[in-house]
């Protein structure tokens, strides 16, 4: 599957000081589809996703992305082959600067990038009716834009989140807990708002959720993490195969 | 004969600006778990918060009643009521060890001696699988996230009240902690025969151990039935609705809640 | 937000038209600050003399004026240097951490660990008198304070989320630094600098009284204060005048500061 495969990771180790946060964890995403990583707090999830993005120095394995080394790579050559990757934090308020406004924000990639993916370009050469648009993809009205972030709920900031990760025409969206701290009804929204994104765009998903369920119902392939090492993977319609793990078990049973 | 413990009726509640509570009525049993289950902005925390005699300035009780097991007189708080609240640290002061907290609201509702409230408090932290001798003599800093956890949990349960208010324990903790945390709960539940609110967002947190739910949307209770009467059959829109939003294990629909358009917010 | 008290309200008043006074000042000392006529000292105030004249005939209310441009103008010269390196030693420490960071901040705790008169005096000592030098001194001890808090503020938002996705983005440090952390310091410096303001003054006048800094015939408050002394008994205006001044104007800002405090809280 190299060809197809968007993201490869192979044996990541990563160490803070003297604590492995991730202990040889390999997984690979094909294009178009949603790799899901259920796992406790404190199990290295958060580890991964900033690992993968390169965010942070890993000791030992590699991140292939489009079939680019990222593991190799630094500065502008990292920021250049990492371009296609984009991330949604869990925590909405966090994930913006609240002395700025939304729509500053939300343009805040493709104003760095400077130039602009084309399904966007079809809709407007103009920043402004640019932003309205990715909003209005998200479902949030184009008002909003000129808001500053404490004017918005934490759905509505998740969705703006949302629509500047796409904004770039990324072909991988690493979603980080997207979802933890919203109220049941919203989640829901959201978790579709991103299937059909997925749809329109065909994105990749990389889906981490401490929430089996929310998992199974976005990913096609799962897997388990536990203490920074990934001790289950499986698709989803093997969930509950009698070999799945105590672990994986025990968790299905929580569910139930 | 079935004991009253708490009796709310038509409690209305508001703030400068609008009313938050309209016309809210339940009731809860002598060991009874009753969840108030509602997003945000649906009342819930409020209503509790008013139970507990604990509401903020400028939010005020402008109608209804609230009777505390058919007497007159107005709970105590810390021991007829106590709360477990969403961030279990507040629980504790950083200054004080744990020991003393505790034995700081027992003396306040009792007259124990030390030696009876040592074992008392030994007792409590037993009860939640805590190694009473190390956590009495502790600081909160010296205890991880679940120990003091379970350790605010024991501080509500010291005084063996009647009911205890539970503002959405579980909501910031993952799968496998907030399961810990609602069997713990249970299990002390049984064994002091104490009735539990317990507020969530999220009807998945109180499936398994709860005896009856109220439904809250926008300042009412919309509806209100045993747990199994309300998973059967839910009657209310709101009610299906935040059934529809949960994704489950057993189906793998398209999509949740069972809606084809997108509505702008 | 708290109505300002009455008597901050009339001395912000009295205050500021006299700042815009002071300023425009050198225009209207109607009398050269620095004319001694020894004929005419120590005259009590007359239609010549609004305020009456010094010990050495000058006339002491457009010494005022001309102190007031000394004092106060020199006094926003040593804030404004003050922050020119302490806002950008805070962010670059706050931001890049590491080395730079605890080399920089070890300079800052040495610069925190003496009372900043003590430190003020002794440097404004070896460095000798004059204006010039008092500046310097002032600055030297101002800028850590600010650095120490703009770092503090960098240090909180760094590793928030909207960080980390300006860096998946390719925002470079400097644009981080001038459009993410900058804004937010803004508002608390803003606060801080209206109500250092008045220590600043109050610190000037202090060093120059006791013979530091600005040295006769410049008019200064402080070295006004200073020369007056010897005439305490029998002309005691030529102290309390310029200590009048003093006073009032530390009062202005500090008041000046608290009401620029309440409004940023309750934009916050």
């Amino acid at each position: 599957m190299k060809e197809k495969s968007i993201l490869r990771v192979t044996q990541l180790v990563k160490q803070y000081k003297a604590v492995t946060a991730l202990n040889n964890v390999s997984l690979h995403i094909d294009k178009g589809e949603c790799v899901g990583i259920v796992g406790e707090s404190g199990s290295g999830k958060s580890t991964l996703v900033k690992s993968v993005l390169r965010l942070t120095e890993i000791q030992q394995g590699e991140v292939w992305f489009e079939e680019k080394p990222l593991h190799r790579l630094k500065g502008k050559k990292l920021q250049q082959a990492r371009l296609g990757m984009q991330v949604v934090f869990q925590n909405p308020a966090a994930s913006f600067n609240p002395k700025v406004k939304i729509i500053d924000s939300l343009l805040e990639p493709l104003r760095q990038q400077r130039t602009v993916p084309s399904f966007l370009s079809h809709v407007s050469r103009n920043e402004k009716e640019i932003a309205f648009y990715l909003l209005e993809k998200v479902g949030i009205s184009a008002e909003y834009a000129l808001n500053y972030p404490h004017e918005l709920s934490g759905g509505q900031l998740q969705r703006v989140a949302i629509a500047r990760a796409i904004s770039v025409g990324p072909s991988l969206v690493l979603l980080d807990e997207p979802t933890a701290s919203l109220d049941v009804t919203v989640q829901a929204k959201i978790l579709n708002l991103l299937k059909d994104l997925q749809e329109t765009f065909q994105l990749s998903y990389l889906f981490i959720s401490h929430d089996l369920a929310a998992v199974k119902f976005m990913s096609s392939r799962m897997m388990v993490i536990q203490q920074g090492e990934v001790i289950d993977q499986f698709d989803r319609a093997q969930l509950f195969d009698k070999n799945r793990h105590p672990y994986t078990k025990k968790l299905v049973r929580l569910f139930e | 004969m079935v004991v009253i413990v708490l009796e709310v009726k038509h409690l209305a509640i508001h703030n400068k600006t609008k009313q938050i509570v309209k016309d809210v009525s339940l009731t809860i049993e002598q060991g009874q778990w009753m969840a108030l289950v509602g997003e945000s902005g649906s009342g819930k925390s409020i209503t509790a918060a008013s139970i507990g005699g604990l509401l903020p300035s400028g939010v005020t009780l402008k109608g209804g009643s609230i009777t505390f097991k058919q007497k007159g007189e107005a709970p105590i708080l810390g021991k007829d009521i106590s709360y477990i609240f969403q961030d279990y640290r507040s629980a504790f002061t950083p200054f004080l060890t744990i020991g003393k907290q505790f034995d700081e609201t027992i003396r306040t509702h009792t007259k124990l001696s030390k030696k009876d409230r040592k074992a008392a408090i030994f007792q409590a932290l037993k009860a939640v699988n805590l190694p009473d001798e190390r956590v009495y003599k502790s600081y909160a800093a010296q205890l991880s996230g679940g120990q003091l956890q379970r350790a605010a949990i024991a501080l509500a349960l010291v005084m063996k009240p009647a009911l205890i208010i539970a503002d959405e324990p579980t909501t910031a903790l993952d799968s496998v902690a907030a399961a810990e945390v609602l069997q713990l709960l249970y299990k002390l539940k049984e064994e002091a025969g104490c009735a539990i609110l317990f507020i969530t967002h999220d009807l998945r947190h109180v499936r398994k151990y709860a005896d009856r739910a109220a439904i809250m949307l926008a300042g009412e209770i919309v509806e209100e039935n045993s747990i199994e009467s309300l998973l059967r059959a839910p009657h209310h829109f709101y009610t299906k609705k935040l059934f529809n939003a949960i994704p489950s294990l057993q189906k793998t629909p398209d999509r949740l809640l069972d809606t084809q358009k997108k509505v702008l917010i | 937000m708290k109505k300002p008290q009455l008597p901050f309200v009339v001395i912000s008043v009295c205050g500021i038209a006299l700042i815009l006074f002071c300023l425009f000042g050198s225009q209207l000392t109607p009398m050269d600050p620095t004319q001694v006529n020894m004929q005419d000292r120590l005259q009590k105030a007359t239609s010549d003399h609004w305020l009456g004249t010094d010990h050495l005939g000058r006339d002491l209310f457009s010494r005022i004026v001309a102190g007031a441009q000394t004092t106060i103008g020199t006094s926003f010269l040593v804030l404004a240097l003050s922050l020119l390196i302490g806002v950008p030693v805070g962010l670059i420490s706050g931001y890049i951490g590491g080395k730079i960071d605890r080399f920089l901040m070890r300079i800052v705790d040495a610069f925190l660990a003496f009372p900043d008169y003590i430190a003020a005096i002794v440097l404004s000592g070896l460095l000798g008198p004059g204006l010039f030098n008092l500046i310097a001194a002032m600055v030297i001890v101002k800028w850590v304070s600010y650095a120490r808090v703009v770092r503090s503020i960098v240090l909180q938002e760094k590793s928030k989320e909207y960080v980390l996705v300006a860096k998946l983005n390719g925002v470079g440090t400097v644009s981080l630094i001038l459009r993410h952390f900058l804004p937010h310091v803004g508002g608390h410096i803003l606060v801080l600098a209206t109500l250092d303001i008045g220590k600043i003054i109050l610190m000037m006048a202090s060093l120059s009284y006791i013979g530091l800094g600005t040295q006769p015939p410049t008019p200064e408050w402080g070295t006004m204060l200073n020369e007056g002394r010897a005439y305490f008994y029998n002309a005691p205006q030529l102290m309390f005048i310029p200590g009048a001044a003093i006073i009032l104007f530390v009062l202005t800002f500090t008041a000046l500061g608290e009401y620029i405090r309440g409004k940023y809280q309750v934009n916050q």
